[in-house]
């Protein structure tokens, strides 16, 4: 339905009509002679029209199709650098190859891939031998074993601490003389004290190892003759187990007389015995060694003190 | 047949069908092109713009702005044109006609923005009293009475009464659906009906 109402108002203009009398008043004046030579004269005029910016769809330029595809190689780059360093490849299980392993394989000097490590050599450790329980007397050469290695157990922690001893002497006398404004040793005088003291440690060790040697094999030869070792004959008490020189005086003996009488008496005994002496009496007063028990059972560790 | 009573010149020289060869010759920089298409449709195209402007140096420049445009944009219409389908060919006419339209409107709404004028919400359709003794002295009364319609109106009665073109191809003229061009010529008329009943009643 098209908007042209036949009313009175916006109806056609009809001829004949007053108004179409008055429109038809309107005479158009002539154009002007020489319009179209103006015309012509300003087209010529006119600069040559400019080529179309926008250029036909399907029609690509070389350039445009090359930096369309430049943006396209960055862009993928740019995607695969993130994905890679992301460790994105890593898991989808892509190989990413160093940059040195890339330019090994451009100049061709690729090597050939590495050999593993070798498996490390599991040695075989010596499995511990079973503990062995001693139940009773010891009368079996692996009973006997076991009380010997207790005993030589017992030696290393007593060694230890004999050692750990003198170094608290050494280091509290050096503090006493320094705190005192006496002199105190240089660092080699306190060397060649030590050097001093490690080699009677050694040439007491070898005594006492020689000692101990006659002794388990005289045990290991009761031991194969069929008979038993009470723990009082393994752990023998630290008085017997050093007998004193004909004459000499007894530790107890000792201990009982007064410091005049027992400095006189150990002027009369060797050096060796003399000074097992003093080191057993420091011992007992420092209460590194403990007294043996008054009812030793077998099946107990024998005493470290032989 | 025209207002003036004259034979009417859309047979003579605007239903000429497809302009293709025409466009074709002025897109290669024909210059007799040119001067044959502003012996052909210069005429009517001053008349619509001097009817639009009421100033003949105005008409005449919209006029010869048109044939320039025409000039520049050939090339880029000729290859729009080959490159369509063949049943959509190219009016010359009738984009000449829409060009000298849109130009004239806007020289006008350019002239009443430099005047400073507000614009009322209703437009006075009763010409002036000096517009009216003038178009009586000059014995132009549609002149004012044309002159007093705002600009798409008039451009609609004179496409349509003076120049007889059919309702679509005026409303291709001023780019609008004929639906809407149809509600603009009424609106028109009725206002210069108006216009011409106060005038009588001024008498």
């Amino acid at each position: 339905m098209t908007v042209n109402p036949q009313g009175h108002d916006g109806g056609p203009i009809l001829p004949g009509s007053p108004l179409a009398r008055a429109l038809g008043g309107d005479v158009v004046p002539p154009l002007a002679p020489g319009f179209a030579d103006r015309v012509l004269a300003a087209a010529e005029a006119r600069p040559a029209p400019l080529p179309e910016l926008r250029r036909r769809p399907g029609r690509w330029s070389g350039w445009r199709t090359g930096r369309r595809l430049a943006v396209g190689v960055a862009g993928v780059l740019v995607l695969g650098s993130a994905a890679a360093a992301t460790g994105l490849l890593q898991q989808l299980a892509l190989p990413v190859p160093s940059a040195k392993v890339v330019w090994a394989s451009i100049a061709g000097t690729a090597q050939a891939t590495p050999a593993a490590p070798p498996a490390p050599v599991v040695v075989a450790t010596p499995a511990t031998p079973a503990k062995v329980e001693i139940d009773g007397p010891v009368d079996t050469p692996e009973e006997l074993g076991e009380a010997f290695r207790r005993v030589d157990e017992a030696r290393q922690g007593r060694r230890a601490e004999r050692a750990q001893i003198i170094d608290q002497r050494i280091a509290s006398e050096i503090e006493r003389r320094r705190a005192a404004g006496l002199k105190v040793p240089t660092p080699q005088e306190e060397a060649r004290l030590r050097e001093r003291i490690a080699a009677a440690k050694a040439r007491r060790e070898q005594l006492a190892d020689q000692r101990i040697a006659v002794r388990r094999e005289a045990m290991q030869r009761k031991i194969e003759s069929g008979e038993a070792l009470t723990r009082k004959d393994i752990a023998v008490p630290a008085r017997a187990r050093q007998p004193l020189a004909e004459g000499s005086p007894d530790f107890e003996q000792l201990r009982r007389m007064s410091p005049k009488e027992r400095r006189a008496a150990l002027q009369t005994i060797p050096p060796e015995e003399r000074r097992a002496l003093v080191e057993e009496y420091r011992a007992r007063r420092s209460g590194a060694v403990p007294l043996p028990a008054p009812s030793p059972s077998a099946s107990e560790a024998p005493s470290p003190a032989e | 047949m025209n207002a003036s009573g004259k034979p009417s010149l859309n047979q003579q020289i605007v239903n000429s069908g497809e302009d293709g060869p025409w466009i074709e010759r002025l897109a290669a920089r024909d210059s007799g092109a040119l001067r044959e298409v502003i012996a052909r449709h210069s005429g009517r195209l001053h008349r619509i713009a001097w009817r639009m402007t009421g100033d003949a140096q105005e008409a005449e420049d919209i006029v010869q702005e048109a044939m320039l445009r025409l000039w520049d944009q050939a090339p880029r219409i000729a290859a729009r044109h080959t490159l369509a389908s063949e049943g959509t060919g190219f009016r010359l006419g009738a984009w000449l006609q829409r060009v000298v339209t849109n130009l004239a409107i806007d020289r006008l709404r350019r002239t009443r923005r430099l005047t400073g004028g507000e614009v009322p919400e209703q437009e006075d359709e009763a010409p002036l009293a000096d517009a009216v003794a003038e178009a009586r002295e000059d014995g132009s009364l549609a002149r004012a009475l044309i002159a007093a319609l705002p600009e798409r109106q008039r451009a609609a009665i004179v496409l349509t009464y003076y120049e007889e073109l059919p309702n679509a191809e005026a409303a291709a003229a001023l780019e609008m659906n004929i639906k809407a061009f149809e509600s603009l010529l009424h609106r028109a008329r009725m206002a210069l009906r108006q216009a011409f009943a106060a005038q009588e009643g001024a008498q």
